[in-house]
Protein backbone atom coordinates (compact mmCIF):
# COMPACT_ATOMS: atom_id res chain seq x y z
CA UNK A 1 0.00 0.00 0.00
CA UNK A 2 1.19 3.45 -0.74
CA UNK A 3 2.32 5.32 2.33
CA UNK A 4 -0.04 8.21 1.70
CA UNK A 5 -3.05 5.88 1.51
CA UNK A 6 -1.88 4.22 4.68
CA UNK A 7 -1.70 7.54 6.46
CA UNK A 8 -5.19 8.43 5.25
CA UNK A 9 -6.61 5.15 6.49
CA UNK A 10 -4.77 4.96 9.77
CA UNK A 11 -5.23 8.50 10.96
CA UNK A 12 -8.20 9.51 13.04
CA UNK A 13 -8.32 13.05 11.68
CA UNK A 14 -8.87 14.25 8.16
CA UNK A 15 -6.10 13.97 5.62
CA UNK A 16 -6.99 14.88 2.09
CA UNK A 17 -5.50 16.14 -1.08
CA UNK A 18 -5.78 19.90 -1.21
CA UNK A 19 -8.79 19.83 -3.52
CA UNK A 20 -10.59 23.10 -4.12
CA UNK A 21 -13.52 21.94 -2.02
CA UNK A 22 -11.34 21.17 0.97
CA UNK A 23 -12.31 23.17 4.03
CA UNK A 24 -11.18 23.23 7.59
CA UNK A 25 -13.48 20.91 9.48
CA UNK A 26 -14.49 23.58 11.96
CA UNK A 27 -13.88 27.25 12.58
CA UNK A 28 -11.26 26.58 15.25
CA UNK A 29 -9.28 24.08 13.16
CA UNK A 30 -5.92 24.78 11.59
CA UNK A 31 -5.08 23.70 8.05
CA UNK A 32 -1.55 22.86 6.95
CA UNK A 33 -0.72 22.67 3.24
CA UNK A 34 2.38 20.77 2.21
CA UNK A 35 3.13 19.27 -1.20
CA UNK A 36 -0.16 17.89 -2.50
CA UNK A 37 -1.62 17.51 0.99
CA UNK A 38 -4.04 19.49 3.07
CA UNK A 39 -4.09 18.38 6.69
CA UNK A 40 -6.68 19.62 9.16
CA UNK A 41 -5.53 19.79 12.78
CA UNK A 42 -8.12 20.11 15.49
CA UNK A 43 -5.46 20.75 18.14
CA UNK A 44 -2.51 23.12 18.03
CA UNK A 45 -0.60 24.55 21.00
CA UNK A 46 -2.72 27.20 22.70
CA UNK A 47 -1.11 30.55 23.39
CA UNK A 48 1.73 30.17 20.86
CA UNK A 49 3.02 33.46 19.36
CA UNK A 50 1.00 34.39 16.22
CA UNK A 51 3.95 33.73 13.88
CA UNK A 52 4.55 30.25 15.27
CA UNK A 53 2.63 27.06 14.65
CA UNK A 54 3.08 24.33 17.25
CA UNK A 55 1.52 20.99 16.37
CA UNK A 56 1.35 17.70 18.22
CA UNK A 57 4.50 15.76 17.46
CA UNK A 58 2.17 12.85 16.78
CA UNK A 59 0.65 14.82 13.86
CA UNK A 60 3.99 15.43 12.15
CA UNK A 61 4.02 12.24 10.01
CA UNK A 62 0.74 13.05 8.32
CA UNK A 63 1.83 16.64 7.77
CA UNK A 64 5.15 15.99 6.05
CA UNK A 65 6.19 12.34 6.63
CA UNK A 66 8.74 13.34 9.30
CA UNK A 67 8.76 11.60 12.69
CA UNK A 68 10.19 13.07 15.88
CA UNK A 69 12.91 10.76 17.20
CA UNK A 70 15.63 11.20 19.83
CA UNK A 71 18.17 12.10 17.10
CA UNK A 72 15.90 14.68 15.45
CA UNK A 73 13.04 14.88 12.98
CA UNK A 74 13.55 12.04 10.52
CA UNK A 75 12.17 10.95 7.18
CA UNK A 76 13.58 8.05 5.21
CA UNK A 77 17.36 8.41 5.50
CA UNK A 78 17.31 12.08 6.52
CA UNK A 79 17.39 13.31 10.12
CA UNK A 80 17.34 17.01 10.97
CA UNK A 81 18.58 17.65 14.53
CA UNK A 82 15.98 19.46 16.62
CA UNK A 83 17.10 21.86 19.36
CA UNK A 84 15.30 21.48 22.69
CA UNK A 85 13.41 24.75 22.35
CA UNK A 86 11.45 23.43 19.37
CA UNK A 87 9.84 20.78 21.58
CA UNK A 88 7.59 21.13 24.58
CA UNK A 89 5.81 18.08 25.93
CA UNK A 90 3.51 16.79 23.20
CA UNK A 91 4.08 19.91 21.09
CA UNK A 92 6.47 20.47 18.21
CA UNK A 93 7.31 23.87 16.70
CA UNK A 94 6.52 23.29 13.02
CA UNK A 95 7.45 26.79 11.88
CA UNK A 96 10.71 26.61 13.83
CA UNK A 97 11.44 23.31 12.14
CA UNK A 98 10.65 24.88 8.77
CA UNK A 99 13.15 27.67 9.39
CA UNK A 100 15.81 25.13 10.26
CA UNK A 101 15.03 23.10 7.15
CA UNK A 102 15.01 26.17 4.87
CA UNK A 103 11.33 25.66 4.17
CA UNK A 104 9.16 28.65 3.22
CA UNK A 105 6.07 29.33 5.32
CA UNK A 106 3.16 31.47 4.17
CA UNK A 107 0.38 32.00 6.69
CA UNK A 108 -3.03 33.63 6.43
CA UNK A 109 -5.70 33.25 9.09
CA UNK A 110 -5.63 29.61 10.22
CA UNK A 111 -4.07 28.25 7.05
CA UNK A 112 -0.32 27.58 6.85
CA UNK A 113 1.27 26.77 3.52
CA UNK A 114 4.73 25.20 3.61
CA UNK A 115 7.11 25.15 0.64
CA UNK A 116 9.31 22.27 -0.33
CA UNK A 117 12.00 21.03 2.07
CA UNK A 118 15.22 21.73 0.16
CA UNK A 119 17.14 18.77 1.59
CA UNK A 120 14.41 16.38 0.37
CA UNK A 121 14.66 17.83 -3.16
CA UNK A 122 18.09 16.25 -3.54
CA UNK A 123 16.52 13.04 -4.71
CA UNK A 124 15.33 14.79 -7.83
CA UNK A 125 18.17 17.27 -8.27
CA UNK A 126 21.02 14.85 -7.58
CA UNK A 127 19.60 11.39 -8.21
CA UNK A 128 17.01 12.22 -10.88
CA UNK A 129 14.34 10.40 -8.87
CA UNK A 130 10.92 11.60 -10.04
CA UNK A 131 9.07 13.27 -7.16
CA UNK A 132 5.89 11.36 -6.44
CA UNK A 133 2.63 13.27 -6.54
CA UNK A 134 -1.02 12.41 -6.19
CA UNK A 135 -3.86 13.87 -8.24
CA UNK A 136 -7.39 12.72 -8.96
CA UNK A 137 -8.43 11.31 -12.32
CA UNK A 138 -11.74 12.33 -13.91
CA UNK A 139 -13.71 9.98 -11.68
CA UNK A 140 -12.03 11.31 -8.53
CA UNK A 141 -9.82 8.27 -8.05
CA UNK A 142 -6.45 9.30 -6.66
CA UNK A 143 -3.57 8.46 -8.99
CA UNK A 144 0.05 8.38 -7.81
CA UNK A 145 2.94 8.60 -10.20
CA UNK A 146 4.50 5.69 -8.29
CA UNK A 147 1.57 3.48 -9.42
CA UNK A 148 3.31 3.25 -12.80
CA UNK A 149 6.73 2.07 -11.67
CA UNK A 150 7.97 -0.51 -14.18
CA UNK A 151 6.67 1.43 -17.17
CA UNK A 152 8.06 4.25 -19.23
CA UNK A 153 5.96 7.36 -18.66
CA UNK A 154 5.35 10.53 -20.59
CA UNK A 155 3.81 12.92 -18.07
CA UNK A 156 2.58 16.16 -19.56
CA UNK A 157 0.49 19.10 -18.45
CA UNK A 158 -2.08 21.12 -20.35
CA UNK A 159 -4.87 23.46 -19.30
CA UNK A 160 -8.26 24.67 -20.47
CA UNK A 161 -7.33 28.32 -19.96
CA UNK B 1 3.46 3.06 -29.06
CA UNK B 2 0.91 1.09 -27.05
CA UNK B 3 2.43 -2.33 -26.45
CA UNK B 4 5.88 -1.14 -25.44
CA UNK B 5 5.28 -0.86 -21.72
CA UNK B 6 4.78 2.85 -22.15
CA UNK B 7 2.00 5.04 -20.80
CA UNK B 8 0.95 8.64 -21.20
CA UNK B 9 -0.41 10.67 -18.30
CA UNK B 10 -2.07 14.00 -19.02
CA UNK B 11 -2.56 16.37 -16.10
CA UNK B 12 -4.92 19.31 -16.58
CA UNK B 13 -3.60 22.22 -14.54
CA UNK B 14 -7.08 23.51 -13.83
CA UNK B 15 -8.18 24.84 -10.47
CA UNK B 16 -11.68 24.85 -12.01
CA UNK B 17 -11.51 21.03 -11.90
CA UNK B 18 -13.46 18.63 -14.08
CA UNK B 19 -15.93 21.38 -14.98
CA UNK B 20 -13.11 23.28 -16.70
CA UNK B 21 -11.04 20.41 -18.08
CA UNK B 22 -13.51 17.59 -18.73
CA UNK B 23 -14.98 18.67 -22.05
CA UNK B 24 -11.52 18.99 -23.57
CA UNK B 25 -10.70 15.43 -22.58
CA UNK B 26 -14.05 14.37 -24.10
CA UNK B 27 -13.31 16.22 -27.32
CA UNK B 28 -9.87 14.68 -27.58
CA UNK B 29 -11.42 11.23 -26.99
CA UNK B 30 -8.51 10.71 -24.63
CA UNK B 31 -7.25 7.13 -24.38
CA UNK B 32 -4.42 7.98 -21.99
CA UNK B 33 -4.58 8.54 -18.23
CA UNK B 34 -6.43 11.78 -17.64
CA UNK B 35 -5.85 13.70 -14.40
CA UNK B 36 -7.62 16.79 -13.16
CA UNK B 37 -4.86 18.47 -11.20
CA UNK B 38 -6.70 21.39 -9.67
CA UNK B 39 -3.81 22.38 -7.41
CA UNK B 40 -1.11 22.13 -10.10
CA UNK B 41 0.65 19.38 -8.14
CA UNK B 42 2.51 18.18 -11.24
CA UNK B 43 3.82 21.64 -12.13
CA UNK B 44 4.82 22.16 -8.53
CA UNK B 45 6.65 18.84 -8.25
CA UNK B 46 8.56 19.19 -11.53
CA UNK B 47 9.02 22.98 -11.66
CA UNK B 48 6.86 23.47 -14.76
CA UNK B 49 6.03 27.10 -15.58
CA UNK B 50 3.88 26.79 -18.69
CA UNK B 51 1.68 24.37 -20.60
CA UNK B 52 2.09 22.06 -22.32
CA UNK B 53 5.18 20.81 -20.51
CA UNK B 54 6.35 17.21 -20.27
CA UNK B 55 8.83 14.95 -18.51
CA UNK B 56 9.91 11.45 -19.44
CA UNK B 57 10.23 8.97 -16.58
CA UNK B 58 11.78 5.54 -16.96
CA UNK B 59 10.80 2.16 -15.49
CA UNK B 60 12.80 2.85 -12.30
CA UNK B 61 11.14 6.19 -11.68
CA UNK B 62 14.16 8.11 -12.91
CA UNK B 63 13.65 11.30 -14.90
CA UNK B 64 15.10 10.88 -18.39
CA UNK B 65 14.28 14.38 -19.60
CA UNK B 66 13.11 17.19 -17.29
CA UNK B 67 10.65 19.96 -18.13
CA UNK B 68 10.38 20.96 -21.78
CA UNK B 69 7.57 22.03 -24.11
CA UNK B 70 5.47 18.97 -24.97
CA UNK B 71 3.77 19.73 -28.28
CA UNK B 72 2.81 17.12 -30.85
CA UNK B 73 2.67 19.30 -33.98
CA UNK B 74 4.72 22.04 -35.54
CA UNK B 75 3.02 25.36 -35.93
CA UNK B 76 3.78 29.03 -35.80
CA UNK B 77 1.20 31.33 -34.26
CA UNK B 78 1.45 35.07 -34.75
CA UNK B 79 0.40 37.42 -31.96
CA UNK B 80 0.87 41.06 -32.88
CA UNK B 81 4.51 41.66 -33.75
CA UNK B 82 5.67 38.41 -32.16
CA UNK B 83 5.08 34.76 -32.74
CA UNK B 84 5.24 31.41 -31.01
CA UNK B 85 6.62 28.33 -32.72
CA UNK B 86 6.06 24.80 -31.51
CA UNK B 87 8.40 21.88 -32.15
CA UNK B 88 6.07 18.95 -31.73
CA UNK B 89 7.36 16.78 -34.53
CA UNK B 90 10.86 16.79 -33.08
CA UNK B 91 9.49 16.13 -29.60
CA UNK B 92 7.38 13.15 -30.66
CA UNK B 93 10.19 11.70 -32.79
CA UNK B 94 12.54 11.86 -29.81
CA UNK B 95 9.91 10.31 -27.56
CA UNK B 96 9.38 7.40 -29.97
CA UNK B 97 13.10 6.80 -30.10
CA UNK B 98 13.39 6.71 -26.32
CA UNK B 99 10.38 4.42 -25.92
CA UNK B 100 12.02 2.02 -28.35
CA UNK B 101 15.64 2.27 -27.21
CA UNK B 102 15.46 3.29 -23.55
CA UNK B 103 18.79 4.34 -22.03
CA UNK B 104 20.54 3.75 -25.34
CA UNK B 105 18.46 6.48 -27.00
CA UNK B 106 20.38 9.65 -27.89
CA UNK B 107 17.43 11.49 -26.34
CA UNK B 108 18.10 10.06 -22.86
CA UNK B 109 20.05 12.82 -21.06
CA UNK B 110 23.35 12.20 -19.31
CA UNK B 111 23.57 13.02 -15.60
CA UNK B 112 25.71 16.00 -16.48
CA UNK B 113 23.15 17.36 -18.91
CA UNK B 114 20.34 16.73 -16.42
CA UNK B 115 22.26 18.69 -13.76
CA UNK B 116 22.76 21.55 -16.22
CA UNK B 117 19.02 21.75 -16.84
CA UNK B 118 17.53 21.25 -13.38
CA UNK B 119 18.35 23.78 -10.68
CA UNK B 120 17.10 24.10 -7.10
CA UNK B 121 14.27 26.59 -6.70
CA UNK B 122 15.27 30.04 -5.50
CA UNK B 123 13.73 31.22 -2.22
CA UNK B 124 11.38 33.49 -4.20
CA UNK B 125 10.26 30.52 -6.30
CA UNK B 126 9.66 28.43 -3.18
CA UNK B 127 7.59 31.21 -1.63
CA UNK B 128 5.66 31.64 -4.88
CA UNK B 129 4.87 27.92 -4.89
CA UNK B 130 3.62 28.02 -1.27
CA UNK B 131 1.61 31.18 -2.03
CA UNK B 132 -0.05 29.63 -5.07
CA UNK B 133 -1.11 26.63 -2.99
CA UNK B 134 -2.62 28.97 -0.44
CA UNK B 135 -4.53 30.72 -3.25
CA UNK B 136 -5.89 27.40 -4.53
CA UNK B 137 -6.99 26.55 -1.01
CA UNK B 138 -8.78 29.86 -0.46
CA UNK B 139 -10.37 29.68 -3.90
CA UNK B 140 -11.80 26.27 -3.04
CA UNK B 141 -12.99 27.53 0.32
CA UNK B 142 -14.89 30.35 -1.39
CA UNK B 143 -12.61 33.07 0.03
CA UNK B 144 -12.13 34.84 -3.31
CA UNK B 145 -10.38 37.95 -1.95
CA UNK B 146 -7.80 35.97 -0.05
CA UNK B 147 -7.34 33.77 -3.10
CA UNK B 148 -6.69 36.86 -5.24
CA UNK B 149 -4.15 38.16 -2.71
CA UNK B 150 -2.08 34.99 -3.04
CA UNK B 151 -2.55 34.56 -6.82
CA UNK B 152 -0.97 38.00 -7.07
CA UNK B 153 1.79 37.27 -4.60
CA UNK B 154 2.77 34.12 -6.48
CA UNK B 155 2.97 36.08 -9.74
CA UNK B 156 5.04 38.87 -8.19
CA UNK B 157 7.47 36.39 -6.68
CA UNK B 158 7.81 34.34 -9.86
CA UNK B 159 6.82 36.41 -12.88
CA UNK B 160 8.26 33.79 -15.25
CA UNK B 161 5.55 31.32 -14.26
CA UNK B 162 2.76 31.52 -16.83
CA UNK B 163 0.70 28.88 -15.04
CA UNK B 164 0.24 31.18 -12.03
CA UNK B 165 -0.80 34.13 -14.17
CA UNK B 166 -3.04 32.29 -16.60
CA UNK B 167 -4.82 30.30 -13.90
CA UNK B 168 -5.81 33.54 -12.21
CA UNK B 169 -6.80 35.24 -15.45
CA UNK B 170 -9.09 32.31 -16.27
CA UNK B 171 -11.47 33.49 -13.55
CA UNK B 172 -12.11 36.74 -15.45
CA UNK B 173 -12.44 35.30 -18.98
CA UNK B 174 -13.36 38.62 -20.60
CA UNK B 175 -9.97 40.04 -19.61
CA UNK B 176 -7.84 36.93 -19.98
CA UNK B 177 -6.89 37.46 -23.64
CA UNK B 178 -5.87 41.07 -23.09
CA UNK B 179 -3.89 40.20 -19.97
CA UNK B 180 -2.05 37.45 -21.80
CA UNK B 181 -1.26 39.65 -24.79
CA UNK B 182 0.17 42.44 -22.61
CA UNK B 183 2.45 40.10 -20.69
CA UNK B 184 3.44 38.25 -23.85
CA UNK B 185 4.36 41.41 -25.76
CA UNK B 186 6.61 42.56 -22.89
CA UNK B 187 8.37 39.21 -22.69
CA UNK B 188 12.11 39.44 -23.39
CA UNK B 189 12.65 35.69 -23.69
CA UNK B 190 11.05 32.90 -25.68
CA UNK B 191 7.54 31.95 -24.56
CA UNK B 192 8.56 28.32 -24.96
CA UNK B 193 12.27 27.55 -24.58
CA UNK B 194 13.70 25.99 -27.70
CA UNK B 195 13.77 22.20 -27.60
CA UNK B 196 17.33 21.21 -26.87
CA UNK B 197 17.34 17.85 -28.66
CA UNK B 198 19.61 16.14 -31.15
CA UNK B 199 18.19 15.97 -34.66
CA UNK B 200 16.13 12.81 -35.11
CA UNK B 201 18.19 9.91 -36.45
CA UNK B 202 17.63 9.17 -40.11
CA UNK B 203 16.42 5.68 -41.00
CA UNK B 204 19.52 3.64 -41.73
CA UNK B 205 19.63 2.96 -45.47
CA UNK B 206 18.74 -0.62 -46.27
CA UNK B 207 21.71 -2.63 -47.37
CA UNK B 208 21.54 -3.55 -50.99
CA UNK B 209 20.96 -7.26 -51.54
CA UNK B 210 24.23 -9.12 -51.60
CA UNK B 211 25.12 -10.47 -55.01
CA UNK B 212 24.89 -14.24 -55.18
CA UNK B 213 28.36 -15.69 -55.57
Amino acid sequence: MNRRDFVALSSGAAVSLALPNARAASAGATTVLFGDRSVTLDKTRPGAPPNELWVRAADLPRINDFTVKPQGACREDVCIPIPKELKNGEWFNLTGFARRAGETVVNEENVWSFGEIPIMGGKYLNNRQAPDFAAPDRTGKIVHLSDFRGKKVLLFTWASW
Amino acid sequence: MKDQNFIVIAAAQDTGGEAAAGKWYDQAKATYITLVDSQHAVSSAFQFVNVPTGVWIDERGRVVRPAEPAWTTNQTMKFGAKSISTEGEEYVAGLRDWVKNGDRSVFALSDQEFARRVKPRSSAEMEADASFKLAVYFYGAGAKELAAKYWHRAQQLNPDDWNYARQEWSFTPAEAGKNWMEKFQKLDQAYYPKLDMPAPAKEAPKEPPKPQL
